[in-house]
């Protein structure tokens, strides 16, 4: 009993401070808005001072170069490459918005076991699709069509409703998956502390619990492999539906050590096969469907001044920034991840019970993002005055 | 100890402060929101005879970038040249769109906020510049009842932040028929220098016309009058 208490003291007041921490940073964040908004009396919402405010002056001056940039490359060709620049570093610094996917891919990497390099990949491939949904509505819209810019916002919202949809449907299922590992390992825990569970079932709990997909399968398989177990159990385990397996006896002691009685980082099949790029790839289309406001501004104006492919090159180096904004966020999400990992890793319930909380949470936050989105509560851009 | 050693030798939980903090501090906020629109404002303050406010006449121009945007898909007789009327159903998508958002204009008379203290718009027009290719919206919010105000201050904002606007360097507020001695500045709401007591007795000077006081990004208009 005393060295579960040392557990807690060690492993999950740390956890809880770093919540702690983010809150605070956050809400300074806000309150620094709400300060700036009720200086005045006016309810202005945009803090001006601080790196808020740096960040928007950047963006405003990049954006206006753009303009001038885009109109000097009609008559010079060499110009193109200060557009390119220009491109680049509003990409960077305009992702600092929303509207990029910043909030839905990091909660959606938090949530699952990802890698690093599949953060970076999924934070570039949904910059690369904001690009090319941009380019294709522009181009089918302006150059083909000649519609309106209220017919094009229009398109423009409609599309954004899909992605919303998309988003929401992404939460609901991150959220389902995750509430089966959370629930089974709150299950368990109630079950050790009433004394019931005897050691054998609630290992192999807490090994399933941590289902994504079929990784019970995968890892019933695994054990299999390594220990002879009864014909009972791998008939259970075959069954991925069934997000309980019970696992044997003689591997519980070596599970004991092993963070969540999970021994492994994502198993190479598990992200690369089935459902594994496929999961990566619902939150790319889901983020990168919605096309970026600035994007299409630039290409239309790109294309009043009859340089269409200018703009289409800018708007893909403006995607290369975004992805790095994007990635940055990406990188700290999947580092927080592995690192609250670390942190709970030795108590095997309760430190289990924690992480699956906040991979619950995650998923949550995603459902929330897109729920909000959908309904207008939380608005990532704005056409302008149509 | 190279700083990256430094690093690696911190707790664990410490670093996942480190990178959750972070993590907040890029998060998305309302706040961060970032306008593709930029409107320089100018406004005429219209008065009657008996010295009470009627209307707020807007000119709003917008950016490069927005106006080749707005005048997509617009058929014009000359290229490059659009006229008043062939721009006249984009204005009316304008001042329509504007209504859901309040015109984005706000009325506090003697401290007090006025909620919902304009009409629908009228008079509204679009004038395109082809040297500048930039448009220009005009429209008049009559006041639902004109009123005399001792202090009458007119915001000009979004709230959500999709417009910048900011007054025109030059003559950017001018009363119409206003009674004598009434004076008219405007402010910079967001410069953290800015000290609003002060610049209140300093730029208090007493004026028929106009004063403009050639803020460079400023969205409060202020009428003081006797």
């Amino acid at each position: 009993m005393k060295n579960r208490r040392q557990h807690y003291v060690r492993h999950i007041c740390p956890i809880l401070l770093a919540a702690l921490v983010a809150a605070v940073a956050l809400i300074v964040q806000h309150h620094a808005a709400w300060a700036q908004s009720n200086l005045f009396g006016g309810p202005r919402p945009v803090a001006i001072g601080g790196i808020g405010g740096w960040v928007l002056a950047r963006q405003a001056m990049f954006y206006q170069e753009l303009a001038g940039m885009i109109r000097a490359a009609r008559d010079n060709g060499s110009a193109l490459w200060g557009l390119m620049g220009i491109s680049f570093v509003y990409g960077i610094f305009h992702a600092a918005g929303p509207g990029h996917g910043k909030a839905v891919i990091s909660s959606y990497l938090f949530a699952n076991e990802e890698t690093w390099l599949r953060g970076i990949t999924l934070s570039l491939a949904s910059a690369v699709m904001q690009s090319l949904t941009a380019i294709s509505i522009v181009g089918v819209a302006a150059v083909l069509l000649g519609v309106t810019a209220k017919l094009l916002s229009n398109t423009v919202n409609l599309i954004e409703t899909a992605s919303y949809v998309l988003i929401v449907l992404l939460g609901a299922r991150l959220l389902w998956v995750k509430g089966h590992g959370f629930f089974g390992a709150l299950h368990d825990l109630k079950a050790e502390r009433t004394g019931h569970a005897a050691g054998s079932d609630r290992h192999a709990h807490a090994n399933c619990g941590h289902t994504h997909d079929a990784s019970c399968n995968l890892h019933s398989q695994a054990a299999q492999v390594q220990n002879p177990v009864p014909a009972g159990i791998s008939s259970a385990a075959r069954e991925p539906a069934q997000f309980h397996c019970h696992g044997d006896h003689r591997h519980h002691e070596e599970l004991e050590v092993l963070p969540w009685g999970h021994a492994h980082g994502p198993e190479p099949e598990q992200l690369a096969g089935p459902g594994g790029w496929r999961r990566g790839l619902s939150a790319v289309a889901a983020v990168g469907l919605r096309p970026c406001s600035g994007a299409i501004i630039v290409l239309v104006f790109a294309l009043a001044q009859g340089l269409f492919w200018a703009g289409i090159a800018s708007t893909f180096v403006m995607g290369l920034g975004t992805a790095i904004t994007v990635g940055a966020v990406a990188t700290l999400a999947v580092g927080a991840k592995g690192l609250a990992k670390r942190i709970a890793q030795k108590p095997i319930g309760r430190g289990g019970v924690l992480m699956r909380g906040l991979e619950f949470g995650a998923a949550g936050c995603v459902l929330a993002f897109g729920i909000l989105l959908l309904t207008g509560y939380m608005a990532s851009e704005r056409m302008g005055l149509f | 100890m190279t700083p990256a050693d430094a690093w690696l030798r911190l707790p664990a939980w410490t670093q996942f402060a480190v990178f959750v903090a972070a993590l907040a501090a890029l998060w998305p906020s309302p706040a961060q929101a970032h306008p593709h629109v930029w409107a320089t404002i100018k406004s005429e303050l219209v008065y009657a005879p008996d010295g009470s406010v009627t209307a707020v006449r807007h000119a709003w121009t917008f950016d490069e970038m927005f106006s080749a945007f707005a005048t997509m898909g617009i058929k014009a007789k000359i290229k490059g040249q659009f006229t008043r009327e062939e721009l006249q159903p984009l204005a009316k998508v304008n001042v329509d769109s504007l209504k859901g958002f309040a015109y984005f204009t706000y009325a506090t008379m003697d401290g007090v906020k006025a909620k919902g203290a304009f009409d629908h718009a009228t008079d509204y027009w679009l004038e395109y510049d082809p040297k500048a290719t930039v448009l220009t919206l005009h429209f008049t919010l009559p006041f639902k009842k004109p009123a005399k105000a001792k202090v009458l201050k007119i915001q000009v904002y979004d709230p959500e932040f999709f417009v910048d606007f900011a007054f025109a360097k030059k003559n950017a507020v001018k009363l119409i028929g206003a009674p004598p001695l009434c004076a008219a500045w405007t402010e910079k709401p967001d410069d953290p220098h800015f000290l609003s007591s002060q610049s209140l007795n300093k730029s208090f000077v007493a004026s028929e016309a106009f004063v403009g006081m050639g803020a460079e990004f400023a969205n409060n208009i202020l009428v003081q009058c006797p």
